[in-house]
């Protein structure tokens, strides 16, 4: 009985950081999916989210790493709202000078602002503490909860200890509830949107802008939407990220956490769909933790066995790309989309 | 004024900078071109082949092989060896690579391949760290003392030297290939216009071949010389001047190996000289936003290319 | 035997079909004029033949052999080269290295041919190291036609050369085009100025709508009132 409660809680934590991911793939899936901006940046506007939450919600500078701004201790949503405000704010100034360019240039460019977003968080310590991160990051209701967990466990001491483990995470719970609803309003919204007449023109510029650029909508104005919808919803995931993890730093946002892995689960679930952009988050996050445990069955050292992780999910991003590359969902087709290649 | 005076130093350090960036930036320009695609593992194969040479010297040291240093440089035969043989096998792997990889995604979208390259990049870099760990190795354990060259103020190293020497003496390599070799004719070709080429007769799968296997060398050379010159290499080493070298590359003109190199030697002056100004943990930021500017003002580059 | 034949060639691209149930044939020595409005399909019909398209239907004949499917370096190798519309030269060459790419499959010395071809097109001996991107429409023309011509090839095949030239222009291009077939050279022409060519060609068809409409001699075809005024409109 303990294991299984064991593996349930390992579930939930599971299934937190796989609905994380599913909120990052649904922004990934609005510019890229829908309109095909390459950005691969995601690991900014992540870390963007994520800090400015913190630093709105989060309690003030402690005497540690130098930090001299934030700490509102305002409520977790606002701070929510904030990271996505901020990263609407950041991707809309991006996304001026960059969005007029070529998927070569703009993927570049991409690289170039998460690279430089990560570079001010580390340097800019009065406002970030730099290296050493931010601790003590409040959690949502974790308050409330935790006493009365602790009251209810205190007026129970006789209960069996399977149990007495599985009501002590009780607030995993929670936050699973919490993480799973805001995916799933998220998801609504970005349904409603990409069936609307807004949507039809993203995927008519993901086809082939210079026809729909003919037929007199401004693409750049609705590619720069696309960009800062997206990326409030890479700051929605940020935050929702910070908060549980309730410590963050600069290098726990490098490249591959935060921009590789959202592609392979996007591509893998299907770029162009919603339900295949969570789709993917979960099953290649369950891979993921998979090559945990088969890694584990090695004498591989802690870096070994991380370096053999990564490339076993390189690997299946060139295994998907060469032989199912729309992904396990397919994205819809509409009737008049006739397959047609310019000579 | 105390900043100016170190501007003639800066300036020896960005042009070893920037010798590395131009042979790395070549072979991104050449792929870009010939096969369509913004190559994202070029900084790894700059990587692979760098840790190639090291295991090769490691391999040589351990069957005598001797490495008495040639005048004021820090190595000898040895290295040298091992630096030629890497430069082979790294372009080895890589037409292995485009066999099982990209040779089935020649028809994809330049997006797809990108994506691809992307995961080739981190795949290479950890099975470097795989076998090697995350920690530095060093190619040359002593410190090497600078010469000071009198009356300009500037110290400069034998092994940089080197450096500048190889370089130029490759670039004139790829210089006299490019334009005076059927094949280097045929390469500018096939970057100028790949579809009229096939039609034109011209074997475009040998000349993508080509294309591999001198960006390849170029990437290993530049990798060993960076080797060189920061005396340590780690697995992270492509990636780190990867932003700086696709900076070069667009600021040369994306597609033209002579802007390559002139971009490179822009973007590495311009790094080095920054750091009298501003500090140096921003410096991959200084090539960023150049190549922004770039961008902005003329994208097809400094020497343009007609796409 | 005809030099050239296509069999009730359908084609087209992807789930598109363009050419329904096309035929012809070319013999040695021929101009063979392919005219008709735009989006008829003369341009795919090339493409065609030359194998960058594959037909989903029919044959394509050369020399007795068929060619049906074979990638466009292999046919050039048979003796068939084939000149497109546009971006038909290497800009960042020089003309003589543009010749000299024509030359690529070639391992002897091809320097004869390349006074051959010198001789047809006395400017381009003049310009020769200058980079083609640099030269007029006319200039690259040539270009283009010299470099196609440097394998020697007994079928020539020509996608409007004279589109985006000036009258004058596209008058000394056609004059050409009849100077290379008097060498021996037969020549697969497919031009919106339908007029001229009609005047240079032995034959022509009249292509629409992807399928076969008229097929006669040129002068016929020029003489024909219901043709003209349907397609020589220009």
């Amino acid at each position: 009985m303990e294991s299984l409660v064991g593996i349930v809680n390992y579930i939930v934590f599971f299934a937190i950081t796989a609905g994380t991911y599913g909120v990052l793939s649904l922004g990934l899936n609005i510019q890229w999916g829908y309109t095909g901006l390459f950005n691969i940046g995601i690991a900014g506007f992540y870390a963007l989210g994520a800090y400015t939450s913190v630093l709105v919600s989060g309690p003030p500078p402690g005497p540690w790493g130098g930090r001299i701004f934030g700490g509102f201790e305002l409520p977790f949503l606002v701070g929510l709202l904030a990271a996505a405000l901020v990263c609407g704010i950041v991707a809309f100034l991006i996304g001026i000078p960059t969005l007029r360019l070529k998927a070569d240039y703009l993927a570049i460019a991409t690289i170039g602002i998460a690279e430089t977003i990560r570079l001010v968080l580390k340097n800019e310590s009065w406002l970030t503490n730099g290296v050493w991160g931010l601790q003590q990051i409040p959690a949502p209701l974790h308050g409330p909860i935790h006493s009365g967990v602790s009251n209810f466990l205190h007026g129970h001491p006789d209960l069996p200890a399977w149990l007495h483990s599985l009501v002590a995470k009780s607030y995993n719970w929670f936050y699973l509830l919490l993480v799973l609803v805001v995916l799933f309003i998220l998801y609504l919204i970005v349904e409603r949107l990409v069936r609307s007449p807004w949507g039809r023109v993203l995927k008519a510029i993901r086809e082939d802008e210079d026809a729909a650029a003919m037929s007199g909508k401004n693409t750049f104005s609705f590619k720069l939407q696309a960009l800062v919808l997206g990326a409030m919803i890479m700051g929605i995931g940020g935050s929702l990220y910070a908060h549980y993890a309730r410590f963050i730093c600069p290098s726990v946002f490098k490249p591959l956490y935060g921009t590789f892995i959202v592609w392979v689960m996007l591509i893998l679930g299907g770029s162009g769909n919603n339900r295949g952009a969570i789709l993917g988050s979960f099953v290649v996050w369950g891979i993921w933790a998979g090559t945990d445990f088969l890694t584990g069955y090695f004498p591989f050292s802690a870096t070994q066995a991380a370096s053999l992780r990564i490339i076993i999910i390189a690997i299946l991003l060139e295994v998907i790309l060469l032989w199912r590359p729309q992904g396990l969902l397919q994205r819809e087709k509409r009737a008049s989309e006739i397959p047609y290649k310019r000579s | 004024m105390q900043i100016l005076s170190r501007i003639p130093q800066l300036l020896i350090y960005g042009v070893i900078s920037g010798s590395i960036l131009s042979l790395g930036g070549i072979g991104v320009s050449l792929t870009y071109s010939i096969l369509g695609f913004s190559n994202f593992a070029h900084g790894d194969f700059m990587a692979l082949g760098a840790y190639i040479a090291l295991g090769l010297f490691a391999l040589f040291t351990g069957l005598r092989i001797p490495n008495t240093p040639f005048g004021p440089l820090s190595f000898g035969f040895g290295f040298i060896l091992s630096f030629i043989l890497a430069i082979g096998l790294t372009a080895l792997a890589v037409v292995l690579l485009d066999r099982i990889l990209f040779k089935r995604l020649r028809r994809a979208s330049s997006i797809i391949l990108m994506m691809s390259s992307i995961g080739v990049a981190l795949g290479l870099r950890n099975i470097l760290q795989f076998f090697w760990g995350p920690q530095p190795h060093y190619y040359i354990e002593k410190i090497q003392l600078a010469r000071v060259i009198p009356g300009l103020n500037i110290r400069i190293k034998p092994d940089q030297v080197f450096i500048l020497i190889v370089t130029i003496i490759v670039i004139g390599v790829v210089h006299y290939f490019l334009q005076y070799t059927k094949m280097g004719k045929a390469m500018r070709a096939s970057a100028d216009n790949i579809a009229l080429a096939r039609v034109t007769g011209i074997n475009t799968e040998r000349v993508i071949l080509w294309t591999w296997v001198i960006g390849a060398a170029l990437a290993a050379t530049a990798g060993i010389l960076a080797g060189i010159e920061n005396k340590f290499i780690t697995p992270e080493l492509g990636w780190q001047m990867l932003l700086s070298i696709f900076a070069s590359v667009v600021l040369g003109g994306l597609g033209n190996p002579y802007g390559a190199i002139l971009g490179g030697m822009i973007i590495g002056l311009s790094e080095e000289v920054s750091t009298a100004f501003i500090s140096t943990g921003y410096k991959p930021a200084v090539a960023f936003i150049i190549m922004i500017i770039m961008l902005l003002v003329k994208p097809t580059g400094l020497l343009g290319r007609r796409r | 035997m005809s030099l050239l034949t296509g069999e009730s060639i359908n084609s087209g691209y992807g789930d598109m079909e363009v050419l329904h149930d096309v035929s012809f044939h070319i013999e040695e020595g021929e101009i063979i004029s392919i005219i008709g409005p735009n989006g008829a399909g003369k341009s795919t019909l090339l493409k065609t033949i030359f194998g960058l398209l594959n037909p989903t239907k029919g044959r394509v004949i050369f020399k007795g052999n068929s060619i049906t499917g074979l990638a466009p370096d292999r046919i050039v190798r048979l003796g068939m080269a084939y000149v497109p519309q546009v971006e038909n030269v290497f800009p960042s060459l020089t003309v003589h290295e543009n010749l000299e790419m024509g030359a690529f499959i070639l391992t002897d010395d091809f320097s004869d041919r390349l006074e051959e071809v010198y001789e047809l097109f006395p400017i381009l001996k003049e310009r020769k190291k200058q980079r083609v991107g640099k030269m007029s429409g006319g200039e690259r023309q040539m270009v283009a036609m010299g470099r196609a011509l440097m394998l020697d090839p007994e079928l020539l095949m020509l996608d409007e050369p004279s589109a985006a030239l000036a009258p004058k222009l596209a008058e000394i291009i056609f004059e050409r085009i009849t100077a290379i077939n008097e060498t021996g050279v037969s020549i697969l022409i497919v031009e919106q100025n339908a007029k001229e060519s009609l005047k240079l060609a032995d034959r022509g068809y009249v292509l629409a709508s992807g399928q076969n409409r008229f097929e006669d001699t040129g002068e016929n075809l020029l003489a024909n009132e219901e043709i003209g005024q349907l397609y020589l409109g220009g």
